[in-house]
């Protein structure tokens, strides 16, 4: 009978505690502490990051549009400045993880009833969220790493070290800024195929009116409400950061800008979640 | 706090969930004891699924206490969740995942210690070791039943939650998942299953309770709910070929209408 197969096969590599005690004994114990948390978030990154790599494809989309920017300025860096498009890049990457990254893959498991699972176990639920914020911030620091390799090699713009390293810390707080809208749509927009279409609009009308607005083309009040825009604020402290010597007290605004538009949508994202979608 | 058969693993009482202006279980009380296995039974929309939901944390009950192996869901819900293992109505594990992935996945959540050796058993147990790389939703229904099972009893939990195991299942498969169940309380698991097979009920479950509307209506073992409403006029006028069977008691007390 298959039941006695089970509970022999068990019994003879002593996989169950209660199975492999004496008659007697033979009971299921009471738990009496939660499983560790530190535990449980390793597991879960570990299930994260292979779904992460399981659609690298993705990841090499994320990494495609900077690298064509880059290429096809060539020969517009000299006028422009290296860290115009570098800030350039790195904005347009940050926007594509947290919308079209971020949102699209938690609406799609909200969906599919994946976090509901993951809720009836005893991990608590700000871990489920951490770790795949975590697999965020990974991939916030491959595109950077992504943009400046690509900018050294092939634009042949460099930064100083000092730099680099505000760079880096720049790029999170942007990051920041595009998780926590991305967090935002996922919060206010249940349905996952309307998840998906609206961080398309929204990533589309941020990369062209972003990017040429900034360039002028679409005249000069616009750019101004561009330059205070989550775009705008976002490549502000990125180009502010490449040039340590040039940071102003307009990039310091601009960092504070970014950090309430963060904080704002953050809050209303994690507030107006929820974990199914029935 | 053991678990010697007969000894409570789950008590619900007053249990009230809305949705909304909705109220859609109403002052459920019930309890499930070591070695036993309560079906939970109710047309559909009847709130079997949401009163499971409350036990399990994921709605917050609108009134009533739910207490699993001794600790209150609403003060102590990871003390609760880690003695409880779930199936839920509709499982899905990530996509991406293997199930050897996923079964490790949750091993790690649990703190169980899976060596390859363990994982290969478990695969071997329900007769997919050949399908370690497999994705779930590459496996056939009765196959994500055995793994969804596995995987919410991986920690062994005293209380075990499933909501409609059956449903779907060809002949062959119900009765091994039956056999399962039957294996587990034997070995002293407290199992609170919801079903809509009347046969199922009478087959496997020690007791049942009959919801409908919301309202606990009947709760009793299959055999004295027959027994005490075998009279009953509306239970007589809709039985078959003269035999009154659990069925028969179940649409006498909830009404023949479809529910929409
Ligand atoms: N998220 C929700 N929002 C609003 N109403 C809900 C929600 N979930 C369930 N309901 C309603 O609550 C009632 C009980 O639903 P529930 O899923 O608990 O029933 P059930 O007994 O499990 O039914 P079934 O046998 O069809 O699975 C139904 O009328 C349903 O429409
Ligand atoms: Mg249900």
């Amino acid at each position: 009978m298959y039941s006695l197969a089970l509970q022999d096969v068990l019994y003879e590599h002593k996989l169950h505690p209660t199975l492999s005690m004496s008659g007697e004994e033979k009971k299921i114990k009471m738990q009496t502490v939660i499983p560790k948390t530190s535990a449980a978030l390793t597991s879960l990154l570990r299930a994260d990051f292979t779904t992460q790599w399981r659609n690298r494809r993705s990841v090499v989309l994320l990494l495609l549009v900077p690298v064509i920017i880059l290429i096809s300025w060539k020969g517009l860096i000299a006028k422009m400045g290296g860290a115009f498009a570098l800030s350039t890049c790195i904005t347009i990457g940050l926007t594509a993880i947290g919308l079209m990254g971020y949102s699209n893959a938690i609406a799609r498991d909200r969906d599919k009833g994946v976090f509901q699972r993951l809720r009836v176990t005893p991990v608590p639920t700000w871990s489920i969220m951490v770790s795949r914020l975590i697999v965020q911030l990974v991939l916030i620091l491959l595109v950077t790493t992504f943009v400046f390799i690509v900018g050294s090699e092939y634009d042949e713009v460099t930064l100083s070290p000092a730099g680099y390293t505000l760079t880096f810390v720049t790029a999170f707080v942007g990051g920041a800024l595009y998780l926590g809208l991305g967090q935002m749509i996922v919060g206010l927009v249940k349905n996952a195929e309307t998840v998906n279409s609206t961080t398309r609009l929204v990533y589309f009308v941020f990369i062209m009116v972003g990017m040429f607005g900034d360039l002028g083309v679409l005249g000069e009040e616009l750019k101004k409400i561009i330059h205070w825009s989550p775009y705008g604020t976002v490549k502000a402290i990125l180009a502010g950061s490449m040039q340590p010597s040039n940071w102003s007290s307009q990039t310091s605004l601009a960092l504070l800008a970014t950090i309430a538009y963060a904080v704002a949508f953050s809050y209303l994202g994690i507030k107006k979640f929820r974990w199914n979608t029935q | 706090m053991n678990n010697k058969p007969g000894s409570s693993i789950l008590q619900v009482n007053g249990l009230n969930v809305s949705y909304g202006t909705f109220h859609a279980v109403r002052n459920v009380s019930f309890e499930v004891k070591a070695g036993e296995i309560f079906g939970l039974l109710g047309p559909n929309g009847a709130g079997k699924t949401s009163t499971l939901s409350a036990v399990e944390g994921l709605l917050k009950p609108q009134s009533g206490t739910i207490t699993v192996a001794g600790f209150d869901t609403a003060k102590k819900p990871l003390h609760a969740k880690a003695n409880m293992g779930v199936q839920l109505q509709a499982t899905s594990f990530q996509p991406e995942l293997t199930l050897a992935e996923i079964i490790k996945l949750y091993a790690g959540i649990y703190c169980v210690e899976l060596t390859r050796e363990k994982l290969q058993n478990i695969l071997q147990d329900i007769k997919l070791e050949g399908s370690s790389s497999k994705k779930f939703k590459e496996l056939s229904g009765g196959q994500q039943q055995r793994v969804s099972l596995v995987i919410a009893t991986i920690h062994d939990p005293v209380l075990v939650l499933m909501d409609e195991p059956t449903t779907g299942l060809d002949p062959q498969a119900r009765r091994q998942l039956w056999e399962r169940i039957e294996a587990m309380r034997e070995k002293g698991h407290g199992i609170l299953l919801t079903t809509h097979s009347m046969e199922e009920a009478e087959a496997v479950c020690d007791r049942i309770a009959i919801m409908d509307h919301g309202n606990v209506i009947a709760i009793d073992t299959p055999q004295v709910l027959i027994d005490t409403h075998r009279n009953d006029q509306n239970v007589i006028s809709v039985s078959r070929k003269g035999k009154i069977t659990l069925e028969d008691v179940f649409i006498g007390l909830t009404g023949r209408t479809v529910r929409t």
